[in-house]
Formats: C-alpha cells, structure tokens, sequence
C-alpha cells in the first residue's frame, strides 16, 4: 500500500435550502480537510441560493453500487397493488353511492386544521 | 483471446452508442469508449481552465471600476468565474481517474501550453468599455455555447451547465448595465463604447472557432456532434450569435466596424467579413497579445501558494 501526501481530496457536497427541506447533493469539490471543504462549499455552490446547513463527506466513505448492483434496481411493472393505481375503479365505485374517493391529496389534508 | 476481447468491446460500444441515441445521461463511473472520455477531457477541461483565465483581464478592473457598487458587481462576477473553473475542472478530474492525473497535472498542463485556454481570454483590456463589452458580448458568446450544452450527453458537465448558465443570466445583465450607463452617457463615453466594440469584434467572430477543420487542421466539432455532447455548429453558433446581438447592438446607436455585413433573408443566414484566422492560430498556441503575461500570472500566484499546498497536504494510504 502506497502512502503520499495530498492536497487534493474529493469530498461530496450537500446542503438544504430552509430548515425543514431535505438535504440535496450538490456537487463536489477537492479540498485539504473537512474545515476547507466547508468554506469552498459556500463559496463555490452557495453564493446566492438560501441555505441552512450543510454537509460534506469525503469520497471514501462512499460505498457506490457497480454497474451490475444497478441492474438489480429495475423493478418488473406488475406491483399495482403496492400503489393506488391498483385501486382506481374504486373511484366510480364511491360515485355510485354518491360519495368522494379519499385520495391521496384528501387524506394528507387532515393533518391540518378541522374545516 | 483478441478476436473474443473485440467482440466484447464493440458490443459495449454499440450498446453505448444506443445509450446515447436514447438520450441517457452518461455518468463518471459508466463504461465509455476511449474517444468519447477524450473528447470530453479535451472540452472540460479547456473550459474550466478558461473560466479561471478569463477571470484575469475582467478581475484588472476591479481596482479601476468607476464606483463602489461596479465594484462589488464585477468582483462578483470575477468569483463566479473561479467558482465555474472549480465544478468545471472537478468534472474533468472525475474523468482523468483512469489516467491517474490529478488537479496538479492540469495546472503543470496549462504551464506548459499542453491545455489550451479560450481564444477570447488571451485578448487585451483597454478602457471601462472594455469590461462592460466583455460581460454583454463575450457573456453573450459564451451562453449561445453553454446553453446549446445543457443536455449534455454526460451527466456532469450537464449538471455543471445547469448552475454555469445561471449564473450566467447575470454576468450578462451586468455587462449591459456598464454599456447602458455608457451609451446614454457623454459623446466621450459614447464612443468609448464604439472604440471597445471596433478591438473586440474579431474576437468575437473568432470566438465560436472557424467553420471548418480546414482552417486549423481539426476541430473537434464532429465528435461532439456525434456524441450528443452539443447540437449547433460553429457557424450555427456564430449566425445565432448575430441574430440575438446585432440588433441590440445597432438599437444603441453603435455601428458595426465590418460594412460589408448583411442579413440575406433568402438563405436566414448573415454574410460577414472573416476575421483573420491565420492571427486566430497564432492566439491558440499561446501566442496572442496577453497569452504570456496571463500565464505568467497565474504560474507565479501558483508557485507562491505552492507552500499553502504543502503545508495542508495530509497523507492518504
């Protein structure tokens, strides 16, 4: 095993826009340690966006999948009973007794205040 | 064995080419024939250094800007264009794995004239016009390129695009604020405009190259056509370039230095003086008016930070 010195390490940027966002990759940069990979992440992908925290990793603690590992990702089309799709006649179904389908937009609308 | 190796290989070729067809973005890590890595190593990594070049004749005008708020604006400016040469020479780093050439090798590659910067960089700055030319036109060149690339058939130089051309909108509006000022200004200013405009026209012709590869022996054109990296041709780029900015140019009362220019409605196409390409293959090998002294400048701000380099480098097995 081979042991040099570098200046140049690859580390993978991420960062959230507000608070409550997701984290969302960005982009990567090459930088000494993880205090100037900070500083570079502001100034090479924050320079306007808003931005409320941020991570970085480095490279090497990235396990990424080979190209075979990929192909075990496709998904065969014929899980509809996984997904709502599965259960669309049901919407006539309601009709015909003069009711509404509880969708998706209906059923995540109850977190919010009783109307 | 060889005939077997072959085979296997123009099977993954064939199966690549059919990814680009698709239109699949093709990612660092994805199998890619030798001239498609090449090709984009070529481009990227021109491009990037171009961006880090092309900082230095608009940053000469940081301590010269005519007030405090042109001052912020270009310095502004002047970092985004680092921080482009930053996404840009990551990707092509990204691409030299398999080369093991790192950031290091591209600097020593510009030092040596191996890597090629922009033509349009290697040009001088005279006047405050010069700056304003520089972000409206030049900008402007840059983005009829930039944006032609956005779908890219590699996925991070797409990505990078994506952020560049943003940032780009700006740089542009930037630049036509300067030659505003300028063009409703005093006859001085009014003709410090045109004065800029008469030096920088060849350039920007030169900037989209020459047509054919038979002005400079190659181009790397058909390649990239092929691999879906860009859509437009040189002249396509050029003749675009005319539609969106010489009426823009000719509304502020400037004047085109090349009479013998004209739009032909028959063919759509703009017939126009050619530049002197035999100066443009002179500017390419490092040969313009500022090529020397732009290196220069960047060789010794790299050799009296190489301590800075040092001094952070950690060991990694």
């Amino acid at each position: 095993m081979t042991e040099e010195k570098t200046f140049y390490q690859e580390y993978e940027v991420f960062s959230k826009r507000t608070p409550s966002s997701a984290f969302q990759h960005q982009f990567s940069l090459l930088a000494p340690n993880e205090d100037m990979a900070f500083i570079l992440a502001q100034e090479n992908f924050m320079r306007r966006e808003p931005v409320a925290d941020i991570w970085i990793v480095n490279r090497k603690s990235i396990r990424k999948m080979d190209v075979e590992e990929k192909m075990t990702l496709g998904r065969l089309d014929n899980k509809d009973y996984r997904t709502t799709k599965g259960y669309g006649y049901l919407k006539k179904k309601w009709r015909q007794y003069e009711q509404q389908i509880l969708d998706e937009k209906e059923i995540l609308s109850w977190g919010g205040e009783r109307k | 064995m060889t005939n077997l190796h072959n085979a296997a290989e123009e099977e993954q070729l064939a199966h690549f080419m059919q990814r680009i067809e698709r239109g699949d973005k093709i990612e660092a890590d994805d199998w890619m024939p030798e001239e498609y890595r090449l090709t984009l190593i070529r481009l990227i990594s021109m491009h990037g250094i171009s961006e880090i070049m092309g900082a230095l004749p608009e940053k000469e005008w940081v301590p010269k800007a005519p007030s405090l708020n042109r001052k912020l604006g270009i310095m502004a400016k002047v970092q985004d264009e680092m921080g482009h040469g930053q996404l840009l020479l990551r990707v092509t780093e990204d691409l030299l794995l398999p080369y093991g050439k790192n950031r290091g090798d591209i600097m020593q590659d510009l030092f040596n004239g191996n890597l090629k910067f922009h033509n349009v960089f290697h040009m001088e700055t005279k006047t405050w016009a010069d700056a304003g030319i520089i972000g409206w036109l030049v900008d402007g060149a840059a983005i009829i390129t930039q944006t032609n690339m956005l779908n890219a058939s590699y996925g991070p130089y797409a990505r990078a695009l994506q952020r560049i051309c943003a940032e780009e909108v700006f740089h542009a509006q930037h630049g036509e604020s300067i030659i505003m000022a300028l063009a409703e200004g005093t006859e001085e200013q009014k003709a410090m405009i045109q004065e800029s405009l008469d030096r920088w026209w060849e350039a920007l012709l030169m900037f989209f190259g020459p047509a054919s590869k038979e002005t400079t022996g190659s181009s790397k054109q058909d390649l990239t056509i092929k691999y879906k990296i860009r859509t437009k041709t040189n002249e396509e780029f050029r003749q675009l370039f005319f539609d969106k900015y010489i009426p823009r140019i000719l509304s502020l009362g400037l004047r085109i230095p090349d009479p013998t220019i004209r739009f032909d409605e028959e063919s759509k196409l703009w017939s126009y003086k050619q530049p002197d390409w035999n100066e443009f293959k002179k500017i390419i090998k490092n040969g313009g008016p500022r090529s020397h002294a732009r290196l220069n400048l960047r060789r010794s701000s790299y050799e009296n930070n190489a301590w800075v380099r040092d001094a952070l480098s950690v060991k990694v097995t």
